[in-house]
C-alpha cells in the first residue's frame, strides 16, 4: 500500500528534495534540506536527523491514513471523490509519458513566460531607479497589475495571442514582472550613499554607476523575485491552461476533473509540484553560483 | 542623602565562574570572581572588550548562570530577586518598542506588575520630569534622538523602582559631548532614587566620574584584577574631571591594566 | 524613502500622469485596430475604453452584486485561512516539534502551484460556496504562517531580555513583546495573500459556479464579440477586486501598525 504509493521518493531525494505524493491535501511535498543546510552547513548529519525524519515521517503516516480511508471516513468521502494514494500512483505509471511530455509542455511556458517578465520587470525597475520622477509611476502600474487575478488575464491574452504557448507565456510574463520591478528596484535604490559618493569622486557618469554599484547590489533582490517567480510562472501556466489550451498539465487537469478521472488530475497536480520545486531549486542554486560574496551565502 | 556603602552587601559574588561551550573550543569567559556590592553603592565594571563585564552583568541580572559559584542579591539568589522585580536593567541600545508611545514604553514594567493605568500615567510623567524630557509623553520613539531614547530606557529601568539598577554600557553609542551630560544627569536621578548601581563601561574617566569604587577586569580568561576605591566627594560636577585628583586616578587604573 | 515629504507633488502627480496616458493610448490603439489595421474582433481584443466605462456604469449593479458574492466568499475564506496561519506560527514558535513537522511543509507549498488545487476542491466539495472559502483559505494559509512566524522570530534579543528581566510571564512576552512585533511580517502575509485569496475564489467559479463574478465573466466570454463590453467590465471589476483586497489590507496595516519605519514622515530623526 505505502510503498505503492511512495515508490517515486528515492528519485527525487537524490535531487536534493525529498517528496512523499500528498501530505497536505497539497498532494505533494517537495522539501529541501533548507532548515539545516542554513542553520547549521557545518553539521549536516546532527541536523538532519529530527529536521527530515520527522516531517518525513508525518508525510508516511498520513499517506498511511489516506490510504486506508480514514479521511474518507472522517469527511464522509467517497473513493470516487477523493481518490487513494495507490490510485494516483497507479495512473501516474499508466500516463507516464502523456504526463512528462504534458510537464514539458507546461515547464516551457512557465521558464519562458518567467524570463520575459523578469527581463521587463528589471527594465522597469532600471527606468524608475534612472529617472524617479516618471519611471516611478510605472513601478506602480505594474504593482498594480499585480493584484489583477491570473483568471481575468488568461482570457484576453488567449484573445490576443491565440491559444498557443504564447498566450500561456503572456499570462506568466504579466504575474511575473511586477515582483522582479519592485524587488529589483529596491536593489538598485539601496545603495550605501557612500558608495554613491565614492563613483560621484571618481567622476562616474550615470550608466558608470549602474553598471559598477546598482546592478551589481540589485542581484541578492534579483534572485528574491526569481524564486518567487518560479513558483509564481508555474501557478501562471497551470492556471492559463484550465481554459483555452489543448495540452500542458493544467488543461489535462481541469479535465481529468471534468470527466471525473480524479486519480489522473491528482497525478497532474503531483506533477506539477515535482517541476516547480525542481525549477525553485534550481533557480536556488544559480543564487548560490551568482552571488558567492552575499552575506546571505556565507557559512 | 548619605551615599556612603554599608555594611549590608546588597549583590555577592563568590568564586563565580563562566564557561561557554562552543563548537570549537572550551572559553572561560569569567574566572573566580568574588566581590560585594554594599546597598545604594554605584559601581562600575571597567575593562577591555572581551574582560567579561557584561558576562558578570548578565550574571548579576539572571540573564545567565554561572558553570560555578554563587550569587546572592539582597539575601536571595539572583533569581529569586529576578523574580521578585528587584531589577531595573538598561542595555546598550535603548530597545524601546517602536509600538509604544514614549510614555507607554516607560510603564512597561508597571504594566506587567498590575499597576493601574491612572498611577501609571502620573509615574510616567514624574519619571520623564526626572531625566529631562517633559512635553516627550506622547511621542514615538523614533522622533526622539539616541541620547533622548536612552534617557526612556532609563526612566523605563527606573519605573518599577528597582532595588538594584544594572547598566550595560548605556552610553557608548552616544558622542563625547552627549556622554557627559547623561553621566551627570544619572548622577542626579541616582541621588534622588538611591538604587545599587552596577554600571559597566570600557571609559576609565566615565567610570572614575560616576563610581564609588571601580572594579577592573582584565582579559583571558575574565577576572577581577583590581579593585579602586573612587574618594571623589558627592555630588561630583563637571569641574571635577579637569581636578588633578581626577586625572591621579585616570593614571592609577591605567596602570593596574598595564601590571597585567 | 528621501523624497517621502514631497510624495503627493512628486509621486501622485506622475502617476496620474501615467493613468491617463495608457488610457488614452488604450483608446487610440483601440480605434487604430477598429478603422485603420481592421483585425478581425477587434473591439473584442481592445474595446474603446469610453464603451467599457459605459457599461461598468450601466451594469454597476450586476456587477456589484456578483463582485460581492465573489469578494464575500473570498474575504470569509481569507479570514478562516490568516486566523489558522496565525495560530500554526504560533504553535510553531512555541514548540520546536511542531516546528520541525510543519516548517518544511509550509516552505514546500510556497513552491508548489498551489492554485492547481481549485478544480480539484470543486471536485471533491461540489458547493460553489464551501470550496470558494476551502481555496481562499487554503491559499492564505501559508504565506500568512509563514511570514507571521519570521514576525514572531523578529524580536530583538534584548528586547526578550528585558522582558526576562521582569520576570513578565510567558502570556505577557507574546501580547506585550512578540504580537507586536511579529505584526509587520503578519501584513505583509496578508497582503501577498488576499489578491489570491480573491484570484482562488474567482478560479473556483470558472469551474462551474451559478452566482460570481467569474461566472459572469465566463458566460460573456462565450456569448461572443457582441458581449465584449460586458467581458471586459467583468475583467476591469475583476481586477478591482484584487487591487481593492490589498489596498484593504495595506490600510488595516496602517491604522493597526502605524509605527513602522516607511510610515514615519520625513524628519523623523535617525
Amino acid at each position: 500500500m505505502a510503498s505503492n504509493s511512495v515508490g517515486d521518493i528515492p528519485f527525487i531525494t537524490s535531487a536534493g528534495a525529498e517528496a512523499g505524493p500528498a501530505s497536505i491535501p497539497a498532494s505533494n511535498n517537495g522539501i529541501s534540506s533548507e532548515p539545516g543546510k542554513q542553520k547549521n552547513p557545518r553539521r549536516p548529519l546532527r541536523r538532519l536527523n529530527p529536521g527530515i525524519i520527522l516531517p518525513l515521517l508525518a508525510g508516511v503516516i498520513f499517506l498511511v491514513l489516506w490510504e486506508y480511508q480514514v479521511f474518507h471516513r472522517i469527511f464522509d468521502l467517497k473513493k470516487y471523490q477523493l481518490p487513494l494514494p495507490s490510485a494516483i500512483a497507479e495512473a501516474m505509471r499508466d500516463n507516464f509519458s502523456l504526463l512528462l511530455s504534458y510537464t514539458g509542455y507546461t515547464l516551457t511556458e512557465a521558464v519562458l513566460g518567467m524570463l520575459i517578465g523578469s527581463a521587463c520587470g528589471f527594465l522597469i525597475a532600471l527606468a524608475a531607479t534612472a529617472w524617479p520622477r516618471w519611471g516611478g509611476g510605472s513601478l506602480t502600474m505594474v504593482a498594480a497589475l499585480n493584484a489583477v487575478p491570473i483568471v481575468a488575464l488568461a482570457p484576453i491574452m488567449n484573445l490576443w495571442f491565440g491559444d498557443g504557448i504564447g498566450s500561456r507565456a503572456a499570462i506568466v510574463t504579466a504575474t511575473t514582472m511586477a515582483a522582479m520591478a519592485i524587488n529589483a528596484y529596491k536593489g538598485m535604490a539601496a545603495v550605501d550613499p557612500l558608495a554613491l559618493d565614492l563613483m560621484h569622486s571618481y567622476a562616474a557618469g550615470k550608466p558608470a554607476v549602474f553598471r559598477y554599484l546598482r546592478i551589481q547590489n540589485s542581484l541578492p533582490y534579483v534572485f528574491t523575485a526569481l524564486k518567487i517567480n518560479a513558483t509564481a510562472s508555474m501557478i501562471g501556466a497551470i492556471v492559463g491552461e484550465f481554459f483555452f489550451s489543448s495540452r500542458g498539465l493544467g488543461y489535462l487537469l481541469s479535465n481529468s476533473i471534468k470527466v471525473a478521472k480524479m486519480p489522473l488530475g491528482w497525478s497532474c497536480i503531483v506533477l506539477a509540484a515535482i517541476a516547480g520545486v525542481i525549477f525553485y531549486l534550481v533557480v536556488e542554486r544559480l543564487e548560490k553560483v551568482f552571488i558567492k560574496w552575499h552575506p546571505s551565502q556565507r557559512a | 542623602m548619605s551615599l556612603v556603602a554599608t555594611k549590608i552587601p546588597e549583590i555577592q559574588l563568590e568564586s563565580v565562574e563562566m564557561r561557554y561551550k562552543t563548537e570549537t573550543a572550551d572559553v572561560l569567559a569569567l574566572h573566580q570572581v568574588s566581590l560585594d556590592i554594599a546597598k545604594g553603592e554605584f559601581v562600575s565594571l571597567l575593562g577591555p572588550s572581551g574582560c567579561g563585564k557584561t558576562t558578570l552583568l548578565r550574571l548579576m541580572a539572571d540573564l545567565i548562570t554561572p558553570t560555578a559559584g554563587n550569587i546572592m542579591v539582597a539575601g536571595k539568589t539572583a533569581k529569586e530577586a529576578r523574580l521578585a522585580q528587584k531589577y531595573g536593567i538598561v542595555f546598550q541600545s535603548p530597545v524601546l518598542y517602536d509600538w509604544r508611545k514614549v510614555k507607554h514604553n516607560i510603564t512597561l514594567p508597571l504594566e506587567l506588575m498590575g499597576v493601574k493605568k491612572s498611577v501609571r500615567e502620573d509615574k510616567a510623567l514624574e519619571l520623564l520630569d526626572l531625566v529631562g524630557l517633559q512635553g516627550f509623553a506622547d511621542k514615538y520613539p523614533w522622533q526622539l534622538s539616541g541620547g533622548m531614547q536612552q534617557r526612556v530606557a532609563i526612566a523605563r529601568a527606573l519605573s518599577m523602582e528597582p532595588e538594584i539598577l544594572l547598566m550595560d554600557e548605556p552610553f557608548s553609542a552616544l558622542d563625547e559631548f552627549t556622554r557627559e551630560r547623561l553621566n551627570e544627569e544619572l548622577l542626579s536621578v541616582w541621588s534622588k532614587v538611591q538604587s545599587t548601581i552596577v554600571f559597566v563601561t570600557h571609559s576609565i574617566p566615565e567610570s572614575i566620574f560616576l563610581s564609588d569604587r571601580v572594579f577592573v577586569l582584565s582579559p583571558h580568561p575574565g577576572r577581577l584584577s583590581a579593585i579602586v576605591d573612587i574618594p571623589l566627594p558627592r555630588p561630583r560636577t563637571a569641574e571635577m574631571r579637569n581636578s588633578p585628583e581626577f586625572f591621579e586616578l585616570i593614571a592609577r587604573i591605567r596602570d593596574s591594566f598595564e601590571g597585567v | 524613502m528621501k523624497q517621502n515629504s514631497a510624495f503627493m507633488r512628486e509621486r501622485v502627480l506622475p502617476l496620474f500622469v501615467w493613468i491617463f496616458g495608457l488610457l488614452v493610448v488604450w483608446e487610440a490603439v483601440s480605434w487604430w485596430l477598429l478603422n485603420v489595421a481592421k483585425t478581425p474582433l477587434a473591439q473584442s481584443k481592445l474595446p474603446y475604453v469610453h464603451e467599457v466605462a459605459a457599461t461598468l456604469w450601466k451594469y454597476s449593479g450586476t456587477l456589484l452584486k456578483e463582485g460581492g458574492a465573489t469578494f464575500g466568499n473570498a474575504g470569509v475564506g481569507f479570514l478562516i485561512g490568516a486566523l489558522a496561519g496565525v495560530i500554526l506560527a504560533v504553535l510553531m514558535s512555541l514548540s520546536k516539534t511542531i516546528e520541525q513537522l510543519a516548517f518544511p511543509y509550509a516552505i514546500a507549498s510556497q513552491m508548489i502551484p498551489i492554485l492547481g488545487l481549485a478544480p480539484i476542491i470543486y471536485g471533491i466539495v461540489r458547493d460553489e460556496q464551501v470550496s470558494r472559502i476551502i481555496i481562499s483559505g487554503y491559499i492564505t494559509f501559508f504565506p500568512v504562517a509563514l511570514n507571521m512566524l519570521r514576525g514572531l522570530r523578529s524580536v530583538d534579543l534584548s528586547a526578550l531580555e528585558l522582558m526576562h528581566s521582569y520576570a513578565a510571564k510567558p502570556w505577557a512576552v507574546y501580547w506585550k513583546l512578540r504580537f507586536p512585533a511579529a505584526l509587520p511580517g503578519l501584513f505583509s502575509g496578508l497582503k501577498i495573500a488576499a489578491p489570491l485569496a480573491v484570484t482562488g475564489a474567482i478560479l473556483v467559479e470558472l469551474m462551474g459556479a451559478q452566482h460570481g463574478i467569474g461566472v459572469i465573466m465566463l458566460r460573456n466570454l462565450y456569448y461572443g464579440p457582441s458581449h465584449t463590453y460586458m467581458f471586459w467590465s467583468t475583467v476591469l471589476v475583476g481586477a478591482l477586486l484584487g487591487m481593492a483586497s490589498y489596498w484593504l489590507m495595506s490600510l488595516a496595516e496602517r491604522l493597526v501598525a502605524p509605527w513602522q519605519p516607511e510610515f514615519r514622515p520625513k524628519g523623523g530623526n535617525r
